[in-house]
């Protein structure tokens, strides 16, 4: 028991100080503009009471899921049939290699001048940034299929298409599991970086979501508190979507717990 | 020998031919386009890309953001490694710590970029802040984790024999967390590449990504592409500079370093 509250002491320790010194040096440095915690903590209660910063959450999550669903639904069946067929591997791998290193930023000016600022530009940047890490993880696990199985059902006599759905994909779940977690986190930071682009680009008159949120407080109406509640609500998404995705694929996948 | 021979011919033969099926594609559909401010032809590109190559001007923006990355990735390690050194041997250090790095991790660097453009305004300090912070927690994350993968059986032996403390660290744990220390720095680089075009987009008068942004308003594609590609050729040179430092300073761990 007191380990276990020493321990609890210890963690708190550190996060506490660094808050009380915070206000400390907010409250003396005296520019009222200069957030502080307590007015942070009342700009939260404005923007979820009312209900700002849920709308705009919701509407980024919104683009996520769409651009994460488009993605998934190219990168797995693509992935399956790389990871299963050498042939198909290496015509397509060499398309996928060259763009994998492009940051999924960096296409936004272009996502711009083809779709403008509006929430297909956004959807199409979360799409390419979830696209690699599925195409790559889904690739990984149809390679590790036991060599075995797979020449057991070539035996039997059942088609490819059979074979991969009945041999790949139950042996390639795992990990197709852990590329779908590596996307959303990366899909969640595209997104606010695509519509903060988006806010800074399109003059205000963009299309919403919390990263043109905070960039109209950064650009219009300066209040550094609710850039920092912003913030704060950026890194609570994505540790729910985070935890949530985990407990969603331990459930759906009991035998990859670990 | 002969069929790993032939196995690379046959996959340099399949990388030529996807890219020119790629490419008559792109060209086919501008053709159909017909808009080269939508959709330049290949053509198009390839001759902007040289013209920004001789006037110098793509290697004076990919310098700038290179030097932006250099810096901020010496700045993120010189804190994250020793940082996670001691948090890797230290419970209590950790236990103090850790928290905070898991309660500002879930904050990406880019949600940074507004308090950021307040603090520091659009210049150099900017991009090298988001940067710095995008690295730091993969290295320090990687640094925990490679001193805790640390066999203990070589930590008792060494003080078995009476090493010193600090020798243990420098001379034991030091060289058996470098694989995993340079897979975080890889991870590091990766994630502050990204972050360099989007604080860049947003907030810097130079760099990449400001380029990206500057030839797009003015419409003017091709050079937008040529930028782009240029983004892309260097993440991807960075990353292959460090999958080849990993197999010089650590070649024991190659095989488990190529499966991250």
């Amino acid at each position: 028991m007191s380990a276990w509250s020493g321990r609890l002491s210890r963690n708190l320790m550190l996060p506490f100080a660094l808050i009380v010194i915070w206000q400390a040096w907010g409250m003396t440095t005296g520019s009222p503009r200069t957030p502080v915690p307590t007015h942070v903590v009342t700009a939260a209660l404005q923007l979820v009471a009312s209900g700002d910063l849920l709308a705009a959450i919701a509407q980024s999550l919104g683009r996520v899921f769409a651009g994460f669903a488009i993605a998934a639904a190219i990168a797995i069946p693509l992935g399956l049939a790389m990871g299963s067929s050498r042939g198909v591997e290496r015509n397509v791998d060499p398309l996928v290699e060259s763009f994998r290193p492009i940051a999924a930023i960096a296409i936004l000016p272009l996502a711009i001048l083809w779709l403008g600022t509006g929430t297909p530009a956004a959807v199409l940047i979360v799409a390419y940034a979830a696209f690699f890490p599925m195409v790559i993880n889904t690739v990984a696990g149809a390679k590790r299929v036991n060599p075995t199985l797979l020449r057991a059902a070539a035996t039997m006599g059942l088609s490819r298409f059979k074979v991969i759905r009945t041999v790949v994909v139950p042996a390639a779940l795992p990990s197709i599991g852990v590329g779908l977690r590596i996307s959303m986190g990366v899909a969640w930071t595209a997104i606010v970086a695509a519509e903060l682009a988006v806010g800074a680009k399109a003059g205000g008159g963009g299309s919403g979501g919390i990263g043109q949120m905070m960039f109209v407080f950064y650009a219009y109406s300066i209040e550094l508190n609710r850039i920092v509640v912003c913030m704060i609500a950026v890194g609570i998404v994505a540790l729910v979507l985070d935890r949530l995705l985990r407990a969603g694929l331990r459930f759906s996948m009991p035998w990859t717990a670990r | 020998m002969e069929s790993v021979r032939n196995a690379r011919f046959g996959t340099a033969v399949a990388y030529v031919r996807t890219m020119a099926v790629f490419i008559a594609f792109w060209w086919a559909v501008s053709v159909w386009t017909s808009n080269p401010a939508l959709l330049p032809s290949p053509l198009a590109v390839i001759e902007a890309f040289v013209d920004l190559v001789r006037d110098l001007e793509l290697f004076m923006h990919a310098g700038i953001s290179l030097g932006r990355m250099l810096l901020s990735l010496a700045l993120a390690s010189l804190l994250a490694v020793p940082l996670g050194l001691v948090m890797g041997l230290s419970r209590t250090f950790d236990e103090v710590v850790d928290p905070v790095v898991e309660l500002l991790r879930p904050i990406s660097g880019i949600a940074w970029i507004p308090l950021a453009l307040f603090i520091f305004g659009i210049g150099n300090a900017l991009p090298v802040f988001i940067m710095t912070y995008a690295a730091f927690f993969p290295i320090v994350l990687g640094t925990v984790a490679g001193v805790r993968g640390v066999d203990r059986g070589l930590i008792n032996a060494a003080r078995t024999m009476g090493v010193p403390r600090r020798t243990i660290v420098t001379r034991v744990v030091l060289p058996a967390a470098l694989p995993s220390l340079l897979v975080a720095v890889r991870l590091g680089v990766a994630s502050s590449w990204t972050a360099v075009v989007a604080a860049e987009l947003i907030g810097a008068p130079s760099g990449l990504g400001y380029a990206v942004e500057w030839y797009r308003e003015l419409l003017m594609t091709p050079q937008v592409m040529s930028f782009i590609a240029m983004i892309g050729v260097l993440g991807y040179l960075s990353d292959t500079a460090l999958r080849a430092l990993a197999q010089r300073f650590t070649p024991w761990a190659v095989d488990a370093l190529s499966a991250q």
